[in-house]
């Protein structure tokens, strides 16, 4: 564990000033939950307005410290290690939903809501968003602003989209301390350019969020979720696929389309989502819509998944059904918490992809002495965790020597991953980011727009870092 | 007057058929659906990105300002060359290079137009959802460059949510890939700022986009209000019983009655507004939401609410809504079409305040518009030939835009900002805001030569809201036309580049 960047008592006077003095900590046992990758900040301060955090940050320009905006703190991990971290700026105090009209299906909020809150608000006007499907503890810290920045998706993503599709604007504050704004209130805009699609997803590398307007939307008079198993192996992979490419081919209207591969129905189903059963594959379909409609999908699901044997198909009930959607919408830190040490990919995958690199992601595992979990999401991207067995010294290595190879088998079939969860010690091994694309040109000049003095979450996006490791 | 030797250059990577110098050629190049217009120095049409590239590397060693250009049927003057300068028409590359049905992606070049998209995608049981009503000829690179949207749109979102990957030309000439096939690519998301810069980042050489597959059915009604408020007020409880319809218009009396002249769509000439409304899905979600939204219009005392019984029917019922423009053209000699977007729960006010200032200018404003997503287009009828009534129209559009933003909403919904709003972008966005945007463009566009002088205000800091200038009275109309009028609008004209089709 380290202590990175430069600090003086005059920093933290000034910081205090900014925030007020019991807004700012800087005691070492306050500041271990503010690390990131075991590299802790000088300070943390707790803003509560966009005002602030510019002040904080024309402080921060000025004195070149570096700054790492975060929320609920659960998806910190994310991205390389800071190459300097001086002040946590937590957004938590920021935590009002700013304007609301169910009517309008529109909503403004704070980044510092917590999603759960956010959840409950929004389902007294029988509304959601589709970002975050979770209810445990742990998804209780996640954050509004968090989630968006980290681009978080759920299981439903099939239906709705991802938070580029639903994100309407945004206010912000720049690395230079320049409060800004994009986008609009209304569910349809196209008055200026987009900035605020490029925040989304960006961890707090250009901007510090202090405002995101959604389009929020309705929750149908009726849901249910489906599960249909296959057995494990090629040849119930083969059957899931073929399922997954009927149910695309048809009119049926889903809202959720997630494939579980066996080593991830062991995950789940150590967490309580035993709905799944270990080492099968498993197709989890859900439906909205007037109760005739629902009907009619558990109807047509049914029928599919008899020509789709081997197979066995459940209409889940409404509690069981939640539950399972919200254990999919924590996968990767299900994963992580039971295999320490494990990585897990991320990358798009189409239809006609999928099969070939869970082959890859399943061949890499054995070869390399590990487990394999995949979820396949909204058909289009797969989560591939790569876990170590427990008590093995090598594993970490064959963690990483995985990590590589599934980067450069990947990327010779087009397919660009990242490495979304990790431990440090791989990072420090290797990058997390795929090899710079035709847009890295531009995405450096963007930096340098929005972070002229490169204060905001250095090193966490580069592809490689500082002493040009890999 | 462009540098012969330029010309000369222009033609020797795209021959002689593939560069138009002559004012006679150009003039048919000077307008799009606005009636803003520029004339420029040449228009030359690539077959190919190596093309387009070698004209970007041309333009900057000769200084030449670029346009990029689909079909010109913006409604914002985007495609206008300004400055003069490079037209860069994709008129020649305008082919589908695939249709990937399985992953539900297409590939395209930028010329191609919407609709042909559409029905090449069709046999596969696949469409492209956005769907302006230009969609006969405006082109997927205009989409993109405008983020356009249409009646359908209210469901399954504008081009932005849409499109995967671009291949871009730098106005440098340097050519880029953003995003690509997938769902998603790691890093920022440069794809999602691409679409809508109006044609001010890059030229756009190739598109991949998502398809959506058709829905097994559709059920189009066309709800009869005697009030107004009653048309309005159904929007909302629609919205409120949680039905989001894949489409939800409206019409005003006097709009619907020039329309029914025109078109004979089948709308009743006696009333105050309909409601074309449209579900789609599996057919017992269509049946039950149908089922409700009739209700809702009734409780809000629709007078009638007929369901189209077959595809003839709903074509028909559309063809009247996208051909309004159309069907004002013939009434009047000039109109402006305004883009304002509200909350939609402000759609009884709003349409309230539009009456007044249509009483308190002595103008004629006809009410057409997307009122599912508060997208409105009021049309105001005016003669350009008459300077004072030009300069009533130009007031009381400005006064509409800003009574929109007032209540919370935007310059505009989908037609872009271009060269017509771009001084009106204070209204909603600081210095501060604006100064971000065009250091953002820079670093695309790092000498604002492509596309100059679109978008963002061109004077700095002043504080105000500047004024653009006066469009160009159409040829025969009188002159002495008052400057400096500002417009929230587009306009179309009878007599000169009339669109024939409404957003």
């Amino acid at each position: 564990m380290s202590q990175a960047g430069t600090w003086s008592t005059s920093a933290a006077a000034r910081l205090a000033e900014i925030v007020g003095a019991e807004h700012v900590r800087n005691d070492p046992q306050s500041l271990l939950p503010y690390q990131v990758d075991e590299v802790v900040p000088a300070a943390a301060v707790l803003p509560e307005s966009a005002e602030e955090i510019a002040e904080v940050m024309r402080f921060a320009s000025a004195e070149r410290l570096a700054v790492i905006p975060m929320g609920g703190r659960s998806r910190l991990g994310i991205g390389m290690p800071p190459a300097k971290y001086d002040v946590a700026l937590d957004v938590s105090r920021m935590n009002r939903v700013l304007a609301y009209d169910p009517c309008d299906l529109t909503l403004g909020v704070a980044p510092g809501v917590r999603c759960v809150d956010l959840a409950r608000q929004l389902a007294a006007e029988r509304q959601f968003l589709p970002l975050v499907m979770g209810n445990s503890e742990f998804a209780a810290r996640d954050t509004v602003g968090g989630m968006v920045a980290a681009r978080t998706d759920s299981p439903l993503r099939y239906g709705y989209g991802s938070a580029r599709d639903f994100v309407l604007g945004m206010e912000l504050v720049t690395g230079a301390g320049t409060i800004s704004k994009s986008g609009g209130r209304v569910v349809k805009n196209v008055t200026g350019y987009d900035l605020h699609k490029l925040l989304i997803g960006s961890l707090g590398t250009l901007a510090v969020i202090t405002r995101i307007n959604f389009r929020t939307f309705q929750v149908a008079p009726e849901q249910r979720t489906f599960l249909a198993t296959f057995p494990g192996g090629a040849v119930g992979l083969e059957a899931a696929l073929a399922f997954c490419k009927k149910l695309a081919e048809s009119q049926l209207q889903l809202r959720v389309l997630e494939l579980v591969s066996g080593g991830a129905a062991q995950v789940l189903a150590a967490s309580g989502g035993a709905l799944c059963p270990a080492e099968s594959w498993c197709v989890v379909t859900s439906a909205a819509g007037p109760s005739a409609a629902v009907e009619r999908h558990r109807r047509d699901l049914e029928e599919m998944t008899r020509s789709a044997r081997p197979c066995e198909f459940f209409a889940l009930q409404d509690t069981d059904g939640d539950a399972l959607l919200a254990v999919l919408g924590e996968f990767p830190r299900l994963v992580m918490e039971t295999f320490p040490g494990a990585a897990i990919l991320r990358m798009a995958a189409l239809p006609t992809d999928t099969a070939g690199l869970l082959q890859i992601v399943s061949e890499t595992a054995e070869r390399n002495g590990l487990a394999e979990a995949c979820l396949v999401r909204a058909a289009g991207v797969l989560h591939a965790g790569l876990l170590p067995p427990a008590g093995d010294a090598e594993a970490p290595a064959r963690v990483i020597r995985a990590c590589r190879e599934l980067m450069s088998a990947s990327a010779a079939r087009g397919v660009r991953p990242m490495i979304e969860w990790c431990s440090t010690e791989l990072k420090r091994a290797m990058s997390v980011w795929p090899p710079a694309d035709g847009g890295a040109k531009i995405a450096e000049r963007l930096k340098g727009v929005f972070d002229p003095q490169g204060i905001l979450a250095p090193g966490r996006m580069a592809a490689r870092d500082s002493k040009g490791r890999d | 007057m462009m540098d012969a030797k330029l010309i000369r250059e222009l033609e020797k990577v795209l021959g002689p058929s593939g560069v138009l110098s002559r004012a006679e050629d150009l003039q048919l190049y000077e307008y799009d659906g606005s009636v803003e217009e520029g004339r420029p120095e040449c228009v030359v049409f690539p077959r190919n990105t190596e093309q387009v590239a070698a004209i970007a590397r041309l333009a900057k060693r000769f200084g030449a300002p670029l346009v990029g250009r689909g079909a010109g049927t913006g409604l914002s003057g985007g495609a206008i060359a300004r400055r003069g300068g490079i037209t860069v028409a994709f008129s020649r590359m305008n082919r589908i290079l695939q249709i990937d049905a399985a992953n539900l992606r297409a590939v395209v070049q930028p010329g191609v137009v919407n609709l042909d998209l559409s029905r090449a995608a069709e046999p596969y049981g696949l469409y492209f959802a956005p769907d302006p009503s230009s969609q006969k000829a405006c082109t997927i690179g205009g989409n993109v460059a405008e983020n356009s949207g249409g009646p359908h749109t209210l469901a399954y979102g504008v081009t932005a949510n849409h499109v995967t990957g671009v291949e871009i030309v730098l106005p440098e000439g340097e050519i880029a890939r953003l995003g690509g096939v997938g769902a998603e690519t790691p890093g920022y998301d440069l794809t999602g700022l691409f679409v809508g810069s109006e044609g001010t980042f890059a030229l756009i050489t190739e598109i991949t986009v998502r398809l959506m597959r058709l829905p097994e059915q559709v059920a189009t009604l066309l709800a009869v209000f005697d009030r107004v408020e009653n048309a309005t007020e159904s929007v909302v409880e629609i919205t409120a019983r949680g039905i989001t319809p894949a489409a939800c218009e409206m019409l005003d009396g006097w709009t619907l009655r020039a329309v029914e002249e025109f078109v004979h769509a089948g709308f009743p000439k006696d009333c105050a507004a309909v409601l074309l409304l449209e579900v789609e899905g599996v057919r017992e979600a269509v049946a039950e939401q149908a089922a409700e939204i009739a209700d809702v219009c009734r409780q809000h005392g629709a007078r009638e609410v007929r369901r189209a019984k077959d595809a003839a029917e709903r074509d028909l019922l559309w063809k009247g809504r996208k051909n309004a423009f159309g069907a004002i053209g013939r009434l009047s000699p000039s109109y402006y079409v305004l883009d304002g977007v509200i909350p939609r729960t402000r759609l009884t006010a709003t349409l309230r305040r539009i009456t007044e200032i249509s009483e308190q200018y002595g103008l004629r404003i006809g009410n057409i518009f997307h009122a599912g997503d508060g997208n409105l287009h009021p049309l105001i009828l005016f003669d350009q030939r008459k300077p004072e009534e030009f300069e009533r129209t130009v007031k009381a559009a400005g006064e509409i835009i800003e009574f929109c933003v007032s209540m919370g909403g935007t310059l505009t919904g989908e037609h872009g900002v271009g060269m017509e709003k771009n001084e009106l972008m204070r209204l909603m966005f600081s210095e501060e805001d604006l100064e971000l945007m065009r250091q953002v463009r820079a670093v695309f566009n790092p000498d604002g030569r492509l596309n100059p002088d679109k978008v963002l205000p061109l004077g700095k800091g002043c504080g105000e809201t500047r004024l653009r200038p006066l469009p160009t009275a159409p040829s025969g109309a009188s002159s002495g036309a008052p400057s400096g009028a500002p417009s929230g609008a587009s306009a179309g004209t009878a007599s000169g580049s009339a669109p024939t089709t409404a957003p």
